[in-house]
């Protein structure tokens, strides 16, 4: 699983004719873009440099592929584009959850962010094959939020892998979870016979706790420091 | 600025003033930003509408109030009400319809009127359009004027994403200012219900035999 899957140069879509078409026309102003004919105006508010974070810092990309999402929206019965991007499968490096994070391209906005978890069952779409749905309970806007979603890439091997590895994933993370439900019990058995040893599990316990516990305090003061240092709303 | 019911936040914002003819794909555009989604079917704007989009920057994030006013006469009305204290613009025509280039200066002049010194992005949309009316070349009235000209696609996403970025740069000075990542949160451990599961699972396969809106477009970036 430590082998990562990413975009290559053979899955990159090929230039369309609309692409060209497109290029072509841009061509003309190409160099008036990036000239900038602008009025010199005065900025209105000063902007210091933060530290920024992805949020996937604690993470290995095990899929990085580029797509195109798309959510379902109930009431019109319709698949709706969400965003052109990139999805990424990320492995936290301790606790091993897997999560699937999906950005837009130039903006880096966030389109899903969701635990991939033992149940997620991923369909194919019956009208393209390089296709593929699911349902799951989506963190994008940070509310959690029912969404079915579907996904399109470029080649049918891509959508293939996509499936596969999440797949692999869901089946890998159901095991961990039976697994750590037979931990629970026999140390729920261990709990009842050794008093002494149900205490320090309970200190090993707490450890990750406290650690995230740290991590949190530094983001806090880091964003404590932005709102300082920005300048008051100019609206 | 806000509408006055509207939350307001914490970091910088900005009144963002569209204008433009009606049918030019101000609302479309904001809506691509907004959702992703990209809306073909046309119903004017009506009033005016004021999502507020964010974005994260190297500098932190930033808001843009979009007060997307419609550009169809007839709805028209408050016009000079939408303009004031706008602190950035974007004037839209459509490259595939002549008369919406030729009524750019008549938008800017009433811009103008009320937003002295403000920063402006003249977008020519739908180039992704095979037949255009207006070529890259015609467009010269951001030379004239001191604005800033995108060529730009809601629909294929072509540069969609500059004017925002031109925008935030002179607002705040910084011609090194970028777009990053929004920060990915850990998404929350979700109980599993499996009866809730099962109306997902017969959702899912309702789902799997609707089409997708774009199915023949093959634009990855």
């Amino acid at each position: 699983m430590a082998s990562s899957i990413s975009a290559t140069a053979a899955s990159e879509p090929e230039h369309s004719t609309k692409e060209r078409e497109e290029e072509e026309n841009a061509t003309a102003t190409r160099a008036a873009e990036d000239e900038d004919t602008g009025a010199q105006v005065a900025p209105i508010v000063k902007l210091e440099e933060v530290a920024v974070s992805t949020g996937e810092e604690d993470e290995d990309a095990i899929l990085d592929l580029k797509a195109k999402l798309y959510r379902f929206d109930k009431e019109g019965n319709q698949w709706k584009e969400r965003g052109v991007g990139t999805v990424k499968l990320l492995k936290h490096k301790e606790s091993a959850k897997v999560r699937l994070v999906f950005r837009q391209s130039k903006t880096l906005k966030i389109c899903a962010n969701h635990l991939v978890l033992p149940t997620i069952n991923v369909q194919e779409h019956q009208g393209n094959d390089k296709s593929c749905l699911w349902h799951a309970a989506d963190f994008a806007d940070g509310e959690l939020k029912d969404e079915l979603f579907c996904i399109r890439f470029p080649s049918v091997e891509n959508c293939k892998t996509f499936k596969e590895t999440v797949e692999e994933v869901a089946e890998t993370q159901g095991k961990k979870a039976e697994s750590k439900d037979a931990a629970d019990a026999a140390g729920l058995i261990e709990k009842l016979s050794v008093e002494d040893s149900k205490k320090e599990e309970k200190e090993e316990e707490e450890v990750p706790v406290a650690a995230k516990e740290v991590t949190k305090t530094t983001d806090d003061k880091v964003k404590a420091e932005v709102e300082k240092d920005e300048p008051a709303s100019s609206a | 600025m806000a509408l006055p019911n509207q939350q307001t936040v914490d970091y910088p914002s900005f009144k963002l003033v569209i204008v433009g003819d009606g049918g030019t794909g101000k609302t479309t555009f904001v809506k691509r930003h907004l959702t992703g989604e990209f809306e073909k079917k046309y119903e004017p704007t009506i009033g005016v509408e004021v999502p507020p989009l964010d974005f994260f920057t190297n500098c932190g994030k930033i808001r843009f109030y979009c007060w997307d006013t419609a550009g169809q006469e007839k709805f028209g009305g408050l016009r000079d009400g939408y303009y004031i204290h706008g602190q950035c613009a974007i004037i839209m025509f459509d490259v595939t319809a002549r008369l919406t280039y030729k009524n750019v200066p008549t938008w800017h002049r009433d811009l103008c009127r009320v937003c002295e010194n403000i920063p402006i992005v003249l977008c020519g949309n739908k180039v992704d359009v095979k037949n255009r009316q207006v070529k890259a070349k015609q467009v010269t009235f951001h030379r004239k004027k001191n604005l800033q000209y995108y060529e730009i696609s809601a629909k294929s996403n072509y540069n969609f994403e500059k004017p925002f970025l031109y925008l935030a740069r002179k607002l705040a000075g910084d011609p090194n200012l970028h777009f990053v990542e929004t920060p990915a949160l850990a998404p929350p451990e979700v109980p599993i219900d499996l009866a809730a599961q099962a109306q997902h699972e017969a959702e899912l396969a309702a789902a799997a035999s609707q089409p997708l809106p774009d199915d023949d477009d093959d634009a990855f970036e």
